[in-house]
């Protein structure tokens, strides 16, 4: 218990740390919200008129002040409004983070689906032409760039097949044939990458832990091949997978933005980029203070699951 | 090579039978709209770029505007005029507001007044100030006394940036209740916004849609495959690379006009570009075409001199060649201003947009040529925007358009002694355009602003406050079943949304 | 660290020696405009055509690389350089500063990359030198992992603590000992970055965020064809090829660097082969539980292939304890694994027979060896605690055994289990069913292996080195106990080991082995009392004496397998050697009824 109460105390001295750095980061860069605002068309603001925002805006008070009223805002749960169109940027968040989230997990899904059978069965028949062919294709997929991937997706598949739209977003209630199809072209382009990272991962593990002595000790025992890779095999190999899957996951949470740019996916990433481009600072705060907080429960559920899948972390 | 090239043969045989060409088909009465990007606000007097514009067109009219000639025309205001006394008169029609409220001088007056308000931030703001007063002698006549002469005033009032609003609508929703064709129906921030016809807009029968759709494609590449896939039936801001293989394509059309323009801004405060004659200089050694070309795809036309477009009332042909192509002349006037071995400076431009670092790119290519070694500074736009504003720059490649087809449109890029703003050169005050600008505004006669336009040409070539490059064409595309929509001529292209009222589909 | 793969260092190479010379080569210049022709096709003057202003694309995409490379390397070397000094402060100082120097790379690794890009870049505006601090940050936490771990698994470890009290400062400490250790990894993780920071490079370019126009970088030009892409798609091929492979080329390279750091990931492969020149043979007509002869076991190294275990013989009768005794690569291990079919995936039987209950092991398919395997023979490994899958409980891996040949109900298993725990003397059998392996202590954990060993009353029983994990009195209880169990069941015991004393104790019968080959056999008393083979002679000096007279060790050591002498194998090492033993290849005689020996001079030994 006192482990645990130590992990939540460090994740909270890390968000801390985060979302100050983030502070101060984002008003020290060159860029004026309240310019920018009203300048939208290339045309000239009236520096009266710019001056009247940063009033509006709150952005003439001096940036203890602006940080302190921040966190205090934090604290009571108030994420504050953003100085594009003064709507919640909570609000906001909680619209774009379902569809990252929905994203990330449709990908790691098909990473897994892909990955794991993949990578097991290639050191099941290890150096055979499948595993060649397998071991080839993962480097490719690691290889080539995503926005190379989305690009060609959407000139073969949209423009070319028209099999699927050209990219884009419809909510799950309104047509949900729909949503699937634009939510499978940039959910498998970024799969593609991490299918080729877990199947490398599975593939290495398997075969390591194949070599070790519980398996011969296993087979000593005259049990069947499927049992000992799946009773004995896959539970040890996987461990190291979904650490790896899970950090990638992390990474992943504001690091979608090449393909949401690429498909036009309206999510978390790209409100990231949208409100550091308008020196959005509230949500700029906002979003990065969402994801790392899911980055940093991300990794305590990590550590959780690593209990449950290996006993020796449960009594250590 | 030999395997690749065989399966691309293979699959390339292949497509047309995989090709699902059912998949979308446009549904009469409904129209989708691909949007460069999404608004970052639709405050109705606030500029917020022309996607912006573009939305708020549908749902705020203002009391005039543009026909789809270009020309202007009531909206809100069926009639307008200049009165013996200075003031100009506007006579009201029967209009109605979304909330069924009728438009009346009231809302008119207190529209200006907002806009025209201490603690507005309007765009307008500073033109509505010269506004001395509003009189409303009846419910459907609006009198504006200027404080002065101000010839331009129906531009102004026809602005995406003046609409009228019903009186006090703002307190419950920021965006205000509009008078136009269509009633936003939901707003998806960041993807789409959707519209409905008002069934009482004030010209009958429009708008001919009934629902319309509006969703943003940010990446230029993608709007276009929207488009030829089938998703969206007309975009806005084609991007030049695209627009032959939609001329090619028989399901597609184009309309595009030479509209927005590039051009370059100086730093009037460091050395040498506080000399007329190097900015001249500059705006000698620069081959347009090649401009044109590398960043525009060939849609364009160059400009060397004013940017006023041609055909235009106060186009001088003569003059609007002022800066030809003449490397020689180039360098024997940095030579006359005791630079003639060439300097190193630096040029601003930003690397979020594809035409302004194309520009830039061939810019300095030129500028090398007559011994100007230009480093490119590439920030993002907003970075550049601030450097713009606090003059940290040398030069600069920028891009607009005039704000509506008269030579006063391009007030804000020439007149030095307004604040300072990124869109004009820095510290660069010529009291001589200041002083022809403020006489064509107050002036009512047509031959009199035309000799007077005529001198500012002049000035501009001799002053080069700034130097221009390249008209651009500013494109519409749209599947062939959109009817009735109009991409209006030069500088008014952004006004072009104007006409969805009267499109039509399938 | 094994031998690094040449094929990808080479590729690598390759591309950066291209890189490097760029400015040497007569190639056009990258950022020369030539307006007029831009989007031209391949030609003779620009083999791979024309961008959209007209530029050489084989020029940008060379200099491209120059860019690439040079970004990657820069950053990866500087986040090297300074994550590596923070992990090693961090994992020596401890307390505050291990904290901050730990933790601060959580915060780095909670800022989306893109952010602190966007960040660093609208700072200090976009370009290659931006780039190289952005990345660098981003690796920064890689680095500081990979010397951290490597200090905290350094730093408990004898030769520092020796170090440390010789009064060694902490820098020497790190510089001398830790460092070597770390390289290793390090070497790993900084290829890992470079691979890495080429794709992030090429991203932020594309994105507008990194090298700054006209320089030519791949994810500028990826980005600009994808404008052209319909008009001129071999814009986009080129950069794109070029950055695929080399990202190809350098992740086969951290593989590369990878296997030979740490050679766990490289296993061979995991097949059985039955030879189709196995004898069949006949079941011999004898009272042996099992009878094995000839067998011979090969492995195909690099080095070509070699045959740890030759000519191997002998008999177990039921109720019989027959112990193999040898050094360690002496074939003994092998043996005993070649008989079940649990030879390591590059090992396999080329000649022989193994007799038992009327099949020939040596030929049975999987399916017939899985039968026996635990069933009829179940072998005992060395070190119980890695024989034992860490993440079951122990009751489940016996239920498990008991059930790969008889279908238990599962009320009764657990009641079996008991039953069998209790056999083997388990404390507390009823509570330890439920435990982990890891809550068990050696001597517990080989009751558990043994449990599941003797689950299906085997007729034989293989025990490799079952005591030697075992501290002594422990040793002793399992002795006793398998020495028990034998009795009791009336099994074949083969009990492999490299201690007389144990022999002396447990066997009725003794097999020496050395370099692959059975050297002497027969009863145990008699080998003890006269051995027939100076091996066996040494053996026996070699072992801690009753009387306390200081044990004699055996001079040199087991010949490599690619290095088998021709003659004697042990003449080497023999103190009796004369020059016939290295003339001619001795053969195992038998000497008397039950008794053989390999050495030509067995009579003078006598």
């Amino acid at each position: 218990m006192l482990w645990i109460a130590r992990r939540i105390g460090v994740a909270i001295l890390l968000v801390w740390a985060v979302a100050s750095i983030v502070f101060l980061a984002i008003r020290l860069v060159p860029g004026d919200p309240a310019e920018l605002l009203l300048s939208q068309g290339g045309v000239a603001p009236d520096p009266a008129t710019v001056a009247e925002l940063h009033e509006q805006l709150g952005l003439d008070r001096p940036v203890l002040t602006q940080y302190i009223d921040n966190f205090r805002h934090l604290l009571s749960g108030d994420l504050g409004q953003s100085l594009q169109d003064g709507s919640p940027v909570a609000g906001e968040i909680a619209r774009r983070l379902p569809r990252t989230l929905e994203l990330i997990g449709v990908a790691a899904v098909f990473a897994v689906l892909l990955g794991i059978p993949g990578g097991l069965f290639a050191a099941i028949r290890r150096d055979s032409a499948l595993d060649r062919i397998g071991t080839y294709l993962s480097a490719l997929a690691l290889a080539v760039p995503v926005f190379v991937v989305g690009t060609l997706m959407v000139l073969v598949f949209a423009q070319t097949l028209r099999w699927v739209p050209a990219g884009g977003y419809v909510p799950l209630a309104r047509d949900p044939l729909q949503h699937l199809a634009l939510l499978a072209m940039p959910a498998i382009t970024i799969g593609l990458g991490l299918a080729a990272t877990v199947f490398r991962m599975t593939r290495a593990s398997v075969l390591d832990v194949s070599q070790r002595d519980f398996v011969r000790a296993a087979r000593a025992k005259g049990l069947g091949q499927a049992r000992i890779l799946l009773h004995h095999v896959l539970r040890n190999a996987l461990m190291p997978v979904v650490t790896v899957l899970a950090l990638h996951l992390g990474t992943l949470l504001g690091g979608t933005v090449l393909v949401e740019y690429v498909f036009n996916y309206p999510g978390l990433s790209g409100l990231l980029v949208e409100a550091v481009n308008a020196r959005d600072y509230p949500e700029v705060e906002g979003v990065v203070l969402v994801i790392s907080v899911l980055f940093v429960a991300l990794n305590l559920v990590v550590d959780l699951l690593y209990a449950v899948l290996d006993p020796r972390v449960r009594t250590a | 090579m030999k395997l690749t090239r065989r399966s691309a043969l293979i699959a390339g045989a292949s497509l047309p039978f995989l090709r699902n060409s059912a998949r979308a088909a446009t549904t009469p009465g409904r129209l989708v709209f691909g949007l460069s990007s999404y608004p970052p606000t639709m405050l109705p007097w606030a500029n917020a770029g022309t996607a912006a514009a573009t939305a708020k067109l549908m749902f705020h009219r203002g009391l005039l505007g543009y026909g789809p000639d270009g020309t202007l025309r009531g909206e809100l205001a069926e009639k307008w005029e200049h009165a013996e006394d200075g003031a100009w008169v506007l006579h009201l029609r029967d209009a109605v507001f979304h909330n069924g409220a009728p438009v009346t001088s009231a809302d008119v007056a207190w529209t200006v007044e907002q806009v025209a308000a201490e603690k507005s931030t309007a765009y307008l703001r500073a033109e509505m100030q010269r506004i001395a007063r509003v009189d409303t002698p009846d419910a459907k006549i609006v009198r504006l006394v200027t404080k002065e002469p101000m010839a331009t005033l129906p531009y102004l009032l026809a602005s995406y940036f003046l609409p009228v609003v019903a009186k006090d609508s703002t307190k419950d929703n920021p965006l205000g209740v509009g008078a136009g064709p269509f009633v936003m129906t939901s707003e998806e921030r960041g993807v789409a916004l959707d519209f409905q016809a008002f069934d009482k807009f004030y010209r009958p029968g429009l708008p001919k849609l009934k629902t319309l759709r509006m969703v943003a494609y940010a990446d230029e590449n993608l709007r276009v495959a929207a488009l030829q896939a089938g998703d969206v039936d007309l975009i806005e801001y084609v991007p030049w690379q695209s627009m032959p293989s939609i001329e090619a394509d028989p399901k597609l059309s184009l309309q595009s006009t030479p509209g927005p323009f590039m051009y370059l801004t100086f730093n009037g405060k460091v050395k040498p570009f506080d000399d007329a004659r190097v900015r001249q200089a500059v705006a000698h050694a620069i081959r347009r075409e090649e401009i044109i070309k590398a960043a525009f795809f060939g849609r364009g036309s160059p400009i060397e001199g004013l940017p006023l477009t041609e055909g235009t009332a106060f186009y001088d042909a003569k003059l609007a060649r002022g800066w030809t192509y003449d490397p020689a002349k180039a360098k024997s006037l940095l030579a006359a201003a005791g630079v003639g071995s060439g300097f190193s400076c630096k040029l601003l431009s930003t690397a979020q947009y594809g035409m302004h670092k194309d520009t830039a790119a061939v810019v300095q290519q030129h500028l090398a040529e007559i011994g100007i070694q230009a480093e490119l500074v590439l920030p993002d736009w907003a970075t550049r925007v601030t450097l713009g504003n606090r003059g940290q720059y040398e030069m600069a490649v920028m891009g607009s358009a005039s704000e509506y087809n008269d030579p006063d449109g391009l007030t804000s890029f020439l007149a030095g002694n307004l604040a300072v703003s990124y869109v004009r050169s820095f510290g660069l005050d010529i009291p001589k355009i200041d002083e022809l600008l403020a006489a064509g505004r107050a002036e009512f006669d047509d031959a009199r602003r035309h000799a007077i336009y005529t001198e500012l040409q002049q000035v501009f070539l001799d002053q080069a406050p700034i130097v221009g490059l390249c008209f651009r064409a500013q494109g519409y595309a749209m599947s062939k079943q959109v009817t009735g929509f109009h991409n209006l001529p030069g500088a008014l292209t952004f006004y072009s949304g104007t006409t969805l009222e009267e499109t039509t589909t399938g | 660290m094994r031998r690094v793969r040449l094929g990808p260092v080479i590729a690598v190479a390759a591309i950066a020696l291209i890189a490097f010379l760029v400015p040497l080569l007569p190639l056009p210049d990258p950022v020369h405009m030539d307006v007029a022709h831009h989007l031209s096709a391949p030609s003779m003057v620009h083999p791979l055509g024309q961008d959209e202003y007209g530029r050489d694309v084989l020029s940008r995409l060379l200099w491209g690389a120059r860019t690439s490379l040079a970004v990657a390397a820069a950053s990866a070397l500087v986040a090297c350089i300074f994550g590596v000094a923070l992990g090693l402060v961090g994992g020596f100082m401890r307390g505050v500063v291990e904290f901050i120097a730990v933790r601060s790379m959580d915060v780095v690794l909670c800022f989306p990359p893109l952010l602190l890009a966007l960040l660093i870049v609208t700072l200090l505006g976009p370009g290659a030198r931006t780039l190289i601090p952005v990345l660098a940050v981003l690796y920064l936490p890689g680095f500081v992992r990979v010397a951290y771990a490597g200090v905290l698994s350094v730093r408990s470890q004898d030769y520092v603590e020796a170090v440390r009290a010789l009064g060694a400062g902490p820098i020497r400490i790190m510089l001398r000992t830790v460092l070597p250790n770390v390289a290793g990894p390090v070497l790993v993780q900084f290829s890992l970055a470079a691979a890495s920071a080429v794709v992030l490079e090429s991203g932020l370019s594309f994105l507008g965020l990194g090298v700054v126009p006209p320089a030519p970088s791949w994810g500028l030009m990826i980005g600009a064809a994808r404008a052209t892409m319909v008009q001129a798609p071999l814009l986009l091929l080129w950069p794109c090829a070029a950055l695929s492979l080399t990202i190809l080329a350098m992740n086969a390279l951290c593989d590369a660097l990878r296997d030979a750091v740490d050679p766990h990931t490289v296993p061979g492969r995991v097949r059985r082969r039955i030879l189709p020149a196995l004898p069949l043979g006949r079941a011999p007509t004898g009272t042996a539980v099992l009878d094995v002869r000839n067998l011979g076991v090969a492995i195909d190294t690099p080095l070509g292939v070699i045959h740890p275990v030759r000519d191997v013989s002998f008999t177990v009768r039921a109720g019989e304890t027959l112990a193999i005794v040898g050094e360690s690569g002496s074939g003994k291990t092998l043996t005993g694994l070649a008989l079940l079919g649990l030879l390591p995936s590059a090992a396999y039987v080329h000649q022989g027979m193994a007799w038992f209950q009327g099949h020939n092991l040596l030929r049975d398919d999987e399916v017939a060896l899985r039968r026996v395997r635990g069933g009829a023979m179940a072998m005992v490994f060395q070190d119980p605690l890695s024989s034992l899958n860490p993440v079951h409980r122990i009751g489940r891996q016996i239920i498990e055994a008991m059930r790969a040949h008889f279908d238990v109900p599962h009320h009764e298993a657990r009641e079996e289990v008991v039953a069998l725990l209790q056999r083997v003397g388990m404390p507390d059998p009823e509570r330890r069913v439920g435990a982990y392996p890891h809550e068990l202590s050696g001597g517990m954990r080989q009751r558990t292996m043994i449990a599941m060993a003797i689950a299906n009353d085997p007729r034989l029983l293989i025990a490799d080195e079952p005591t030697t994990a075992l501290d002594v009195t422990i040793q002793a209880q399992v002795l006793d106990l398998l020495a028990d169990l034998r009795r009791e069941l009336g099994m074949g015991l083969v009990f492999i080991t490299h201690s007389l004393p144990v022999v002396a104790e447990i066997a009725d019968r003794v097999l020496v082995m050395y370099a692959g080959e059975i050297v002497e056999q027969g009863p145990v008393r008699e080998i003890f009392a006269a051995p027939l083979h100076p091996y066996t002679a040494a053996l026996l000096q070699s072992a801690p004496q009753d009387d306390g007279t200081l044990p004699i060790g055996i001079p040199g050591t087991v010949p490599l397998p690619h290095a088998m002498p021709s003659g004697c194998a042990f003449a080497p090492r023999c103190t009796r050697r004369q020059e016939v033993c290295d003339a001619q290849h001795p053969t195992l005689t038998e000497v008397a009824p039950g008794r053989a020996t390999r050495c030509l001079r067995w009579r003078e030994l006598a």
